[in-house]
């Protein structure tokens, strides 16, 4: 690497490469550590499809994600919560947050709706109303 | 011996220099590898529950007693194939179902679809019939949850 002298400086001014070198790195220093904390609590789950979508908002601070990647399992922040607690979890999300919160269904295509109603239902039970559906646009 | 030449001089021999500007495209490269996203875009699709309906034992024909006359029920069945009823009348397909939508969205503003999946259908089944009724023009979707159901 080239060492800047004197010389140098007095004839281009500031050297502004090694400031963007440094900034960059700190950018995908950063850009890395947020997108592995996602990916922390990303579950692969196969998710139907629907033309009738929404994108998803901006504002996620009170969306709950819940995933129902096979029959009978629920991951509730990427924690998997016994399926017959259901209800008292939901409650306690509930009593944090308040009754305002979205919950995102994130379900597998295949999962019944023998396993999808008591989640629609415990929901209904603790007062939470804004229940969305994890949907693509199109077949992956 | 060799002339040991000047900064200056090797500048204006070489013109640009080439190490900062490879090391700043190398990051510009990795920091747009990284920032392409791979995984598909989600989309979310609102619904709203509807706790009204009994256990799900009932047959298509038979409409449960507290439904009222401007509530429209798509029931879903699988039996083997997937069977679909609109207020106790079997549609053929999902287009069929698509189209009396349509009409009744045309004739009835403000009218409420309420869906009555059998326990064994995929989730899959539902979104799609969802879906279409929403495209339909259907202002409001519900999804019917079984008083018995529980965890």
């Amino acid at each position: 690497m080239q060492i800047p002298t004197l010389i140098n400086r007095g004839r281009n001014g500031f050297n502004m490469t090694p400031m963007i070198d440094v900034v960059f790195l700190l950018i995908i220093f950063f850009l890395v550590a947020s997108h592995l904390s996602d990916q922390e609590t990303h579950v692969e789950v196969d998710l139907p499809t629907a033309l009738s979508g929404q994108p998803q908002s901006g504002r996620d601070s009170n969306r709950i994600t819940l995933h129902v990647p096979r029959e009978k399992t629920v991951l509730i922040a990427g924690r998997e919560v016994p399926f017959s607690g259901i209800f008292e979890k939901i409650s306690e999300l509930v009593a944090f947050h308040g009754a305002d919160i979205e919950l995102r269904i994130r379900g597998n295509r295949s999962v019944s709706w023998q396993t999808l109603s008591p989640i629609l239902k415990a929901c209904a039970d603790a007062g939470v109303w804004n229940v969305t559906f994890a949907v693509y646009g199109r077949d992956p | 011996m060799k002339k040991i030449t000047s900064y200056r001089e090797r500048d204006r021999d070489l013109g640009i220099r080439m190490t900062p500007m490879i090391d700043v495209v190398f990051l510009l490269l990795v920091f747009f590898v990284w920032t392409a996203s791979f995984h598909l875009v989600e989309d979310t699709l609102p619904t709203t529950l509807s706790a009204q309906l009994g256990q799900a034992e009932n047959q298509p024909e038979e409409l449960p007693p507290e439904i009222e006359f401007d509530e429209i029920v798509i029931r879903i069945f699988q039996q083997g194939p997937l069977v679909i009823t609109l207020n106790g009348l079997p549609m053929a397909d999902v287009g069929e179902l698509e189209q009396r939508l349509q009409k009744i969205a045309e004739i009835q503003r403000g009218s409420i679809v309420i869906l009555h999946p059998e326990s064994n259908v995929p989730l899959g089944e539902i979104i799609n019939v969802f879906d279409v009724a929403q495209l339909a023009g259907v202002e409001k979707v519900q999804f019917a949850t079984d008083f018995g159901a529980s965890p």
